[in-house]
This record gives structure tokens, C-alpha cells and sequence, in this order.
């Protein structure tokens, strides 16, 4: 591959020099749209049952648009803040620490991999792989959680299992290895170390693949309530996904007691309240995907090319 | 989430695991090490796992209470863990799978269940050690009753003291009754076949009021199988609560279902029930919502009407109207289990017997501390209020709400006056029960699971538009029980019968 054609990569991709509107544009621009319709709808279903009138929501059902608007589900969320509050601190800064943490990480790692010199460069590649192809399944790794590492019921817990990612380790070490070996080695003739090289030259150049793999670690941690599930009791270490699955699966489970014969009267936050809390959860993570698509876009085209 | 494997197949992962980690093992064992010799067998601590709302504020200082009270009487101390109730699934055959030494845990056929638990030998056999070290738990209930709780002759779980039968029956709007003129006829009721009136006459009060409500019933389901005097089994596959021969039979291909699905129907064309089914939390919305009028089945039972208002905040009136029948699946509905690998398991029995017999403990476990989380109100009735200061019980930081769970209700304090009585009225109503031909018999459903994960396939795609009188029973029963037959339901109900051929014959000898 040329030099030429990689510097097309990493300015992006090139807009066509004329707009067309050939009868296959047009075509393609509707399905893609009605697709991209399908796929809102539901959020936008979500975001509407939030701003309805329970009442109304009972007796008219979910529409696009609240039948009887009303803020009293974020009015209710809101007087007791501590919990989701709390969950939010928690989810913020698990996500923030973890994206910093693992994509630094990551980075070490698929350096050393992608440089040709390394001796061990083969037979570590093959262990980051080989982690991909075999797992130990989900009880030996509640096992060394809780009875090897001890991390249960931690802030620790939340945070080691998305840290470094084998398959990011992949994409980033093939994005070092598409830089010219000849910017490196002009670097070394100027005289500059193993470290300057790392962090002045293959780091920025790599942005736009370091802040994709930001992007998916940021999302990782954002979205996940399993490890909550498997790990944490304390309600003080409950992430927001976590809190909004609970909820769910608490009015799940008290359908259960019904059929034995047991009248649940636990409170359950009403359906409104749900959704609200749904739309707090999601809203942020929505934003960062914005923020960051750009490189999104072009991260996904990582592996392609090489 | 998947099944997970036993115990030994995971001891070998565990090795592997180990090998790769050898770094981590060292670190790891000394800390089980010292886990261990953290207990000495002088006072050993129970931790106790079970299901409830993990937001219980106070739950520290009921713990220390109870530990107090458990050194005292049974010389242990009381660990208290609680998982969400839709977590408490997962996380405990997690902690169960990966072999932790908690001692007791909450076991039932429809939550953490009580069977795929013995299957994987999670529990410990209780049989020979609860006449010994809890005579009065033991004492409390009937032998036929315990032997609801057993499978290949031994006991794995302590039943719980409670409500074992399921009068199911209407429930109806105390005001809408009032007000539509219906009240005494509601009471009256004594089979379905007569509620169809009823009905016509709250229809037509409800368009009288315009926009009030919304429908006559948003649960118009009438098909549980109690109702109709059939103990069901497993797959919809029932047994006839006379039938002392034990045949095994098709729900859904009685006679009682038909009646029942044409009864619902009728009423979806009359216009009294939603045009589509409805979730129970939609349902229950709408109770709240204050735009259903009558819930055509529930279970009625002493002090129920009490609970209905603490949840959908309306005065109902209920009937019952199946006859109480008792029954494997009602007496062993919530257990407490010991665990398999429990490093104090005569401690842990005791701490059962405490639970079912002793009633200062068990409330401490229920309602919290007297004085701190609720006082007396009336002591001479057994009735409480919250603690001096606090508007519900919610407020006080200690609120499980799930007497049930923990042991025999019967000694649960009252906590509204008009659920005062209700506990001789359960105990009476178990009593006088039918017992079922099969009660003591539990299906091993493991050489057909094929079938019946197909079969309950069926049955959910099939049963609820029919449930919700959505769509025409005439054309819909054949083609369940054709689905069904497909599904393989005659090699469950060959399998079944088998069982229960064979258990009948050991039961007469």
C-alpha cells in the first residue's frame, strides 16, 4: 500500500465532487431513512411515556405523542435524587476512569505488538487471540472474582472485566502496524527514544482509532448491568443500568408472587417513572455518541484496510 | 440465564483455572483459608440469604438485634443478605454454582427452584435433622404436608406456615358494587355461570359515569386451574381433585376450559374487558388508575381484601369461589432451604426452628425492631402500627413486607385492624382443604424437558389472546391442543402417568 492512499484514511473519507439524485439514490436514501425511523422509534416512544400523565398512559396506551403532557414522573425522580444520583456518580466515574484507564492500556499493549522488533511479538499476539476463541464460562469467572481476586461488592469489580479488551488490542495493534516504518526510524536517527517515539509520533497519529476504541469502552461501561448482577450487592454501588433493571425485573418478579397466592405490596415506580428514568439513563450516552461519531464513522473502516 | 453446571464438572474448570492463574491462586486460598478459621465452631455466624427490596435502610440494625437474639437462644450470630427479588434468581444459583458457603437461602418451585437445586445438589437432606433439632417446626404441619416437600424420599427445604391453598374468586370495586346496585348479588355469587349479570349492570353504571373507567375487568382471566377442582401438574397436564385413580388430563382440553374461554370471550365482544391483552403491570396501572372496575380472579383469602387496598389504594369486596384445594405445588410454594455446603448445618436447622416457633425473632425478621420500626397498637390482638413519629411502615427503613418468605405466618403480628383474624381463619382454611389425589407427588420432569420447554412455548403463543377473549375459542382450542399435540404433550403426560402409576402403587403398599 502506498503512502498516498493512506493519507486518504486518515483525512477521511472524500465527498463526492457533484450531488446526484439518480432514481438508486433516491431509493436507497428512503430505505435508509425509513430504517433509521424504525430504530428511533422506540426511543422516541420512550421519551414520550415519559412526559405523559400516568392516568392518560393507563387509558390511552403509548403514542408518539403524550396524550396529556405532564413532568410529574421527573418531578417524582427528582424529590428523592440520593439513589439515582448516586448511581449516576457511580456510572459517570466508572465509565470515565475505565475509558482513560483501559484505553492507555490498550495502547501499551498494541504497540509493542505492532513493531516488527519485539521478539515476543508472536507468541503474545497469539495469547491476546487466543482469549478471544476460549473463555472459561461465567461460573470459573465468578469464582475468581469473588474467591481469587476478591474484588466483590468493590468499585473494582465494576471496573477490571472491561478494561482491555483482546479484540480492540487487535484493531489497534493492525492501525500501528499501517504506519510507515520510515517515520519511526527518521524519529530514531533524530534521536528520539523508545517513549518519545510512543508518545509523540504513534499516539496522535492514531487518534482517530484510539478514540473509537474510547468510544466502545466508554459504551461498554455505560451500558453494563450483568457485572453489577454478578458482582455487587451493595445497593451504594448500584450503576444506573443496573438500578433500571432491577426495576423492571422487580415488577417481573412480583407478577410471580401473585400466582402463589401472595399479593405483592411492594412500591413499584409507576410506568412513567420507568420511562423517565429509562430516558436519564440513555440521554448521555446518546450525546457521547454524537460527540464522537465522527471518528466512529471512520473507526469501523479500521480493520479494512492493511 | 443458562443452566449452570454442578458442582464437580466446575471443581475440574476450577483447576484449569487455577493452573492458568497460579500467580492469582496463591493470593486466593490464603483468603478462603483464613474464611474459614474466621468462624469458630463455638458461635457460628449464618448468613441467610433471601429475596426483598435491597433499599432497607435499618437492615444493619435488625441484623445486630437478631444476632443478639439468635447468641442468646441458639448461641450463632445472623448474617442477613438480601438480592433484589428480579436479581435473586441469577445471583443466587451464581453464589450456589460457585460452591460459597452461605448456610440458608430462600427455595421455591417458582423461584430459585427448588427442584433444579436438588437436581444439583445444592440443598442439604433435612429429614432426619429437623424432628431433632426443630421439633416444633417439625410438629407444625401434617406429615402429608411435608410430604409435598419431598423427592426421592427426602425433605430438602423447611416449608413455610402459610396461606398452602388458592381459593381463587372475583374481586370487585367496593364503590362501583355500591353504586351499581350489584353488592348483594356480588356476594352471593357462588359459580361463574352467574356473574354475567353482574357484569351487564356495572357495564352499563360505568357508561352512565363517561370517562371514568375505561373497562368493566382488564383481567378477565378466569382459567386457573383450581377453580375448576384440577390440580395441575406440570405443561397443563392436570389431575381431577376427585379423581383418586390420578389420570392425568389435558387443561385445555376439558370441558371447565371451553366454558371458561367462551365465558371471556363474551365478554370481550360485550365490550367489558381491553381489546388487547394487557401485562400485569399494565393491569395493575390501570387498578391504580382507578379505570377497572372488577378482577374476575384472584386469590381470595383472610385479610386479602387488605392487601389489594395497600396496593391499588380501592375498598374491594371479593368471593371465592373454587373450593380450597390442597395441593404439592401450594404447600411447598416458599421454603427455606439449607445449603449443601453449609460449614454450620445443625446451627443452621436450629436457626429454622427459631424462624418458625420463636416469635419475637421471627417478627424482629419481619416487621424490625418494637419501638424503633413499629409499636403496639393493640397487644391484646397482636396488632401494630409504624414506630411513633413515622407515617407508613416505609418510612421507618425497614419494610420487607415478605412475612412469607421467612416462616409460619401464623405468628406474624397484624399490621392493619382488618387483617386481625385472619391467621386462624388461613389455618382453618388449610385444614379444611381437599387434599389433591397427588398431593406429595412431584413430577421429574428431566427426560422430557424437550417437550416442555416446547409445550409452554405453545401454551403462551396460544393461551393468552384465548385468556383475553381476543379471539374465538370455537377455532383456537383445536388449534392449541393440535400445537400442543406436536409440541410432543403426549410424551410428557406418558411420562407422567408412569409417575404417578408408580407413586400411587408405592403409596398403598
Amino acid at each position: 500500500m502506498t503512502v498516498a492512499s493512506r493519507a486518504d484514511t486518515f483525512t477521511g473519507f472524500r465527498m463526492p465532487s457533484r450531488r446526484r439524485f439518480d432514481a438508486a439514490t433516491v431509493v436507497v436514501h428512503i430505505a435508509v431513512a425509513g430504517l433509521a425511523m424504525l430504530c428511533l422509534f422506540p426511543l422516541l416512544l420512550v421519551l414520550a411515556s415519559s412526559f405523559t400523565d400516568e392516568i392518560a398512559l393507563a387509558r390511552n396506551g403509548y403514542s408518539i405523542i403524550p396524550s396529556k403532557f405532564s413532568v410529574e414522573a421527573y418531578v417524582a425522580i427528582f424529590n428523592k435524587p440520593a439513589v439515582i444520583l448516586r448511581a449516576y456518580a457511580v456510572t459517570t466515574g466508572i465509565t470515565l476512569v475505565g475509558t482513560v484507564l483501559g484505553v492507555s492500556m490498550i495502547a501499551l499493549l498494541a504497540y509493542p505488538l505492532s513493531r516488527r522488533d519485539f521478539i515476543l511479538r508472536t507468541p503474545i499476539s497469539f495469547m491476546v487471540f487466543f482469549t478471544m476463541l476460549f473463555n472459561g464460562g461465567l461460573v470459573p469467572y465468578y469464582i475468581l472474582m469473588t474467591q481469587y481476586l476478591n474484588v466483590q461488592n468493590t468499585i473494582l469489580a465494576l471496573l477490571l472485566p472491561h478494561l482491555v479488551g483482546a479484540y480492540y488490542v487487535l484493531i489497534l495493534r493492525t492501525y500501528f502496524s499501517g504506519l510507515p516504518d520510515e517515520l519511526f526510524e527518521a524519529a530514531r536517527v533524530d534521536g528520539a527514544g523508545e517513549w518519545t517515539i510512543f508518545w509523540q509520533i504513534a499516539v496522535p497519529l492514531a487518534r482517530p482509532a484510539l478514540a473509537t476504541i474510547a468510544l466502545f469502552i466508554a459504551l461498554n461501561y455505560w451500558n453494563d448491568w450483568t457485572t453489577a448482577l454478578y458482582f455487587i450487592r451493595s445497593p451504594d454501588l448500584y450503576p444506573l443500568q443496573y438500578l433500571l433493571y432491577i426495576i423492571q425485573s422487580n415488577a417481573q418478579a412480583m407478577a410471580l408472587q401473585e400466582q402463589v397466592g401472595q399479593i405483592g405490596t411492594q412500591k413499584l415506580p409507576t410506568e412513567t417513572a420507568r420511562m423517565a428514568m429509562a430516558v436519564l439513563a440513555t440521554g448521555p450516552a446518546s450525546v457521547l455518541f454524537l460527540f464522537f461519531q465522527k471518528y466512529l464513522v471512520r473507526g469501523v473502516t479500521l480493520g479494512a484496510f492493511k | 440465564m443458562a443452566r449452570l453446571g454442578r458442582r464437580s464438572l466446575l471443581s475440574t474448570a476450577t483447576q484449569v483455572g487455577v493452573g492458568v492463574l497460579a500467580g492469582v491462586q496463591s493470593l486466593g486460598t490464603g483468603s478462603i483459608a483464613q474464611a474459614s478459621s474466621r468462624t469458630p465452631a463455638s458461635s457460628p455466624v449464618l448468613t441467610y440469604i433471601y429475596a426483598g427490596s435491597s433499599d432497607q435502610k435499618a437492615l444493619p440494625d435488625v441484623e445486630k438485634a437478631l444476632s443478639a437474639l439468635a447468641m442468646e437462644r441458639i448461641s450463632a450470630t445472623v448474617k442477613l443478605v438480601t438480592f433484589d427479588w428480579g436479581t435473586f434468581d441469577q445471583k443466587i444459583s451464581l453464589a450456589n454454582a460457585a460452591g460459597e458457603k452461605h448456610d440458608l437461602y430462600y427455595t421455591a418451585p417458582w423461584i430459585n427452584n427448588y427442584y433444579t437445586n436438588i437436581r444439583q445438589e445444592y440443598l442439604l437432606k433435612l429429614e432426619k435433622l429437623l424432628p431433632d433439632l426443630a421439633p416444633i417446626l417439625w410438629g407444625s404441619m401434617t406429615p402429608e404436608t411435608w410430604d409435598a416437600a419431598r423427592v426421592g424420599g427426602s425433605i430438602y427445604g423447611a416449608i413455610n406456615q402459610q396461606i398452602f391453598v388458592k381459593p381463587f374468586g372475583p374481586y370487585i370495586r367496593a364503590d362501583v358494587a355500591k353504586d351499581a346496585g350489584v353488592e348483594d348479588a356480588f356476594r352471593a355469587l357462588r359459580s361463574y355461570d352467574d356473574i354475567g349479570p353482574i357484569m351487564a349492570e356495572v357495564k352499563k353504571y360505568i357508561d352512565s359515569k363517561k370517562g371514568g373507567f375505561q373497562y368493566v375487568t382488564v383481567a378477565p382471566n378466569i382459567n386457573a386451574t383450581e377453580t375448576f377442582g384440577y390440580d395441575v401438574v406440570d405443561s397443563g397436564l392436570v389431575v381431577k381433585s376427585t379423581d383418586t385413580a390420578g389420570r392425568v388430563g389435558l387443561y385445555s382440553d376439558t370441558l371447565e376450559y371451553s366454558r371458561a374461554a367462551l365465558m371471556i370471550r363474551q365478554w370481550n365482544e360485550l365490550g367489558y374487558t381491553p381489546s388487547e391483552p394487557k401485562t400485569s403491570s399494565e393491569q395493575q396501572d390501570a387498578w391504580k388508575a382507578g379505570l377497572s372496575t372488577m378482577m374476575m380472579s384472584g386469590v381470595v383469602k383472610p385479610g386479602g381484601d387488605a392487601e389489594i387496598k395497600a396496593r391499588w389504594g380501592h375498598d374491594v369486596i371479593s368471593v371465592a369461589i373454587a373450593e380450597p384445594l390442597l395441593t404439592t405445588a401450594g404447600s411447598t410454594a416458599t421454603m427455606t432451604g439449607v445449603n449443601s455446603l453449609s460449614p454450620n448445618p445443625e446451627a443452621a436447622v436450629k436457626f429454622l426452628e427459631l424462624l418458625n416457633s420463636d416469635v419475637k425473632f421471627y417478627n424482629t425478621l419481619c416487621k424490625g425492631i418494637e419501638g424503633v420500626h413499629w409499636e403496639w397498637d393493640d397487644k391484646a390482638s397482636l396488632l401494630i402500627r409504624p414506630a411513633a413519629g413515622k407515617a407508613s411502615y416505609a418510612d421507618t427503613g425497614y419494610n420487607p413486607n415478605t412475612d412469607w418468605q421467612f416462616g409460619n405466618v401464623f405468628n406474624s403480628y397484624y399490621t392493619a385492624r382488618s387483617q386481625v383474624g385472619a391467621w386462624p381463619a388461613t389455618a382453618d382454611l388449610n385444614r379444611n382443604a381437599r387434599p389433591s389425589p397427588l398431593l406429595g407427588f412431584t413430577f421429574d420432569g428431566k427426560g422430557v424437558d424437550t417437550e416442555r420447554a416446547a409445550c409452554a412455548a405453545v401454551a403462551k403463543e396460544f393461551g393468552e389472546p384465548l385468556t383475553f377473549g381476543i379471539v374465538d375459542p370455537m377455532t383456537q382450542i383445536p388449534a392449541l391442543n393440535k400445537a400442543l399435540q406436536e409440541a410432543g404433550i403426549d410424551r410428557v403426560r406418558a411420562e407422567m402417568q408412569k409417575q404417578i402409576d408408580v407413586w400411587m402403587s408405592a403409596k398403598k403398599r
